[in-house]
C-alpha cells in the first residue's frame, strides 16, 4: 500500500456505503492506509446497520463475516462478551484495520519475540479504542492481543483484513513461544455457519 | 420500582432497569409470574435491602433465569438471591464482593456465572457443587488458589481465570474434560520445577504407621491404645497412582509441568508422600527437572489433551 498521489478522504455515511467504497478502493492497484483508516472512521456506528451480523457467543468472541472483497479483502464483525479477550497474535502478513462500533476495546501491543523465544514476551504499549475510533497494525509493527475488559459491557468490533487469511500464529506471553492456529467464522453474511 | 408492576404488566418476560441509577429494586417486582430476565446493571444496588425480601417464595422467584446485578456496588453476594432456584445465568461482574458464600451452591440451575472484576481472593470448595455449572468466570480478582473439588465441575467448559494471583494449579483440574477454554495469564505462575524447600521429615510415630500400612502388618484395636487406632484409620494414600505408600501428616508439595495442547506447560500442584517419590521407572535422582516432567507426561498428558484450548498466552 502507498501514498496515493491525490489524498481524498471519504466519508462512507452507511456500512452498505462503506463496503461499496471499500470496493472501489481495493480495485485498484495501489491502496492508501491511511485512506483506508480515514474512510473506516469516518463510519458512523449504526446498530441497525450492522446487528444482523453481530452474533454474540456465550463462551468467547465471535467472527462474522459481512464481505468478502471480491476476494481483495475480508470485512467482518467481532462481537466480544464481557471479559472475553483474543491471545497474542500476528496477522500473516496483512493489513489489519479494526474500528470499535460499540463498547470499548483494549489492544496491547507486543514486540516480536527473539527468534530463541524464551522469556517473557515484550509489552510495547496499551491502550483502550473508544466508540468509532479505527486502530491499524500489521506483522512490521508488531504483535497484539485484543480484550474487551470491562464486566458490565459487550463490545462489537468491525475488522478489515487484507489479503485475507484464514490461518495465524498465536503466542504464549510467558515463553514467546508460537503456535499456528486455523481461524473460523461464526457466521457468514448473517447466516451462523455449523463447524 | 413502583409498586404496581405486576398489576400493569403481569406478563412481563425481561425487564431492563439498567444505569438508572436504582439502589433499592423494591417489592414490586416480586408478583411478577413470567418475568425471566432482570438486567440491572449499573446502578446504586448493593446496600442492605438492595434486593426485596422473600425472593425465593415470591412468584418471580420461581421464573427468574437470568439476572445480570454487575456494575453494582455488591460486597457480598445478597442472600435474598439464594431463593432463586430457577437462576441460570447469574453476573455480578464489577462489583466489590471479597468473597463467594458457600450458599452458592443453592443456585442448583445455575450454568452461567460471571464473577469477574471483584476482590476474590478464594474460592469455596461449595462452589462445585452446582451439577450445571458450565461457564464460570472467577478473571480480574485476587485469588490465590483453586481448590481441587473445582474438579467436580463436570458440566464446565470454559473457565476464565486471568489476571489473579494463582501461582499453580491443583492437579486434579485434569479431570475436568469437557472443558474447552481456559484462559490463565496474568497470573504469576511458576515457570521452574520446584521442589518444596519446607518438606518437614515424617516423625517416628509416622515412619511406624507407614510400615503397618504399607506392609499390611496386621493389628487389633486391643492391641494398641485408642489414639493409635485412630491415628492408623487416617492414613492417606499418596496421590502418586504409581506409588502404593500412604502418609499421615508429612507430605511433600511439589510442581509438576503438564504439557496442555503440546503448547502450554501449565504448572500443577502434586502431593506426594516424600520427596523421593516417584514412579518405579525413573531413576532415583528428583533432581532432574527433565525427569519428573516425564513422569507426569505420563500421568495427565491423555487427560491434557482433551482441553482444547488454553489461552495462556
Amino acid at each position: 500500500m502507498e501514498q496515493p498521489v491525490q489524498t481524498e478522504m471519504w466519508k462512507a455515511r452507511s456500512l452498505e456505503e462503506l463496503v461499496r467504497i471499500l470496493h472501489r478502493l481495493f480495485a485498484e492497484d495501489k491502496v492508501s492506509v491511511e485512506e483506508v483508516q480515514a474512510l473506516m472512521e469516518s463510519y458512523e456506528s449504526n446498530p441497525e446497520e450492522w446487528l444482523q451480523y453481530a452474533k454474540f457467543d456465550q463462551y468467547r468472541y465471535t467472527r462474522n463475516l459481512v464481505d468478502n472483497g471480491n476476494g481483495k479483502f475480508n470485512l467482518m464483525i467481532l462481537c466480544w462478551g464481557e471479559g472475553h479477550g483474543s491471545s497474542i497474535h500476528d496477522h500473516t502478513d496483512s493489513h489489519c484495520f479494526m474500528k470499535i462500533l460499540q463498547g470499548n476495546l483494549k489492544e496491547t501491543l507486543f514486540e516480536w519475540p527473539e527468534k530463541k523465544g524464551n522469556g517473557e514476551m515484550t509489552k510495547k504499549s496499551e491502550r483502550v479504542l473508544r466508540e468509532n475510533q479505527c486502530a491499524y497494525i500489521n506483522d512490521s509493527i508488531g504483535l497484539h492481543r485484543v480484550e474487551n475488559i470491562s464486566h458490565t459491557e459487550s463490545a462489537v468490533s468491525l475488522h478489515l483484513y487484507s489479503p485475507p487469511f484464514d490461518s495465524c500464529n498465536t503466542f504464549d506471553q510467558r515463553t514467546g513461544h508460537k503456535h499456528k492456529v486455523k481461524m473460523t467464522f461464526y457466521s457468514q453474511f448473517g447466516e451462523r455457519t455449523l463447524c | 420500582l413502583p409498586a404496581g408492576l405486576s398489576q400493569w404488566f403481569p406478563a412481563l418476560e425481561l425487564l431492563d432497569v439498567s444505569g438508572t441509577g436504582l439502589a433499592e429494586l423494591g417489592g414490586g417486582l416480586l408478583a411478577l409470574p413470567r418475568l425471566h430476565t432482570l438486567l440491572a446493571k449499573n446502578n446504586r444496588l448493593g446496600g442492605p435491602g438492595s434486593l426485596p425480601k422473600g425472593l425465593g417464595q415470591a412468584p418471580l422467584g420461581r421464573s427468574l433465569r437470568v439476572l445480570n446485578l454487575s456494575g453494582n456496588r455488591f460486597a457480598e453476594l445478597p442472600p435474598a438471591l439464594l431463593g432463586l432456584r430457577g437462576l441460570q445465568s447469574l453476573s455480578l461482574g464489577g462489583n466489590r464482593l471479597h468473597g463467594i458464600p458457600p450458599d452458592i451452591q443453592e443456585l442448583r440451575s445455575l450454568e452461567f456465572l460471571y464473577l469477574g472484576g471483584n476482590f476474590i481472593t478464594s474460592i469455596p470448595p461449595e462452589l462445585a457443587n452446582l451439577p450445571s455449572l458450565s461457564y464460570l468466570v472467577l478473571c480480574d480478582n485476587k485469588i490465590q488458589s483453586i481448590p481441587p473439588q473445582l474438579a467436580q465441575l463436570h458440566s464446565l467448559r470454559s473457565l476464565s481465570l486471568h489476571n489473579n494471583l494463582l501461582t499453580y494449579l491443583p492437579r486434579e483440574i485434569l479431570n475436568l474434560v469437557h472443558l474447552e477454554e481456559l484462559s490463565l495469564r496474568g497470573n504469576p505462575l511458576v515457570v521452574r520445577f520446584v521442589r518444596d524447600l519446607t518438606y518437614n521429615p515424617p516423625s517416628l510415630q509416622e515412619l511406624a504407621g507407614r510400615t503397618i500400612k504399607t506392609r499390611n502388618v496386621p493389628y487389633a484395636p486391643s492391641d494398641l491404645p485408642e489414639n493409635l487406632v485412630r491415628y492408623l484409620s487416617l492414613a492417606s494414600n499418596c496421590p502418586n497412582p504409581k506409588c502404593g505408600g500412604v502418609y499421615f501428616d508429612s507430605c511433600v508439595r511439589q510442581i509438576k509441568f503438564v504439557d496442555f495442547c503440546g503448547k502450554y506447560r501449565i504448572p500443577l500442584m502434586h502431593y506426594l508422600c516424600s520427596p523421593e517419590c516417584s514412579s518405579p521407572c525413573s531413576s532415583a535422582s528428583q533432581s532432574s527437572t527433565s525427569q519428573s516432567e516425564s513422569d507426569s507426561e505420563d500421568e495427565a498428558s491423555v487427560a491434557a489433551r482433551r482441553m482444547q484450548k488454553v489461552l495462556l498466552g
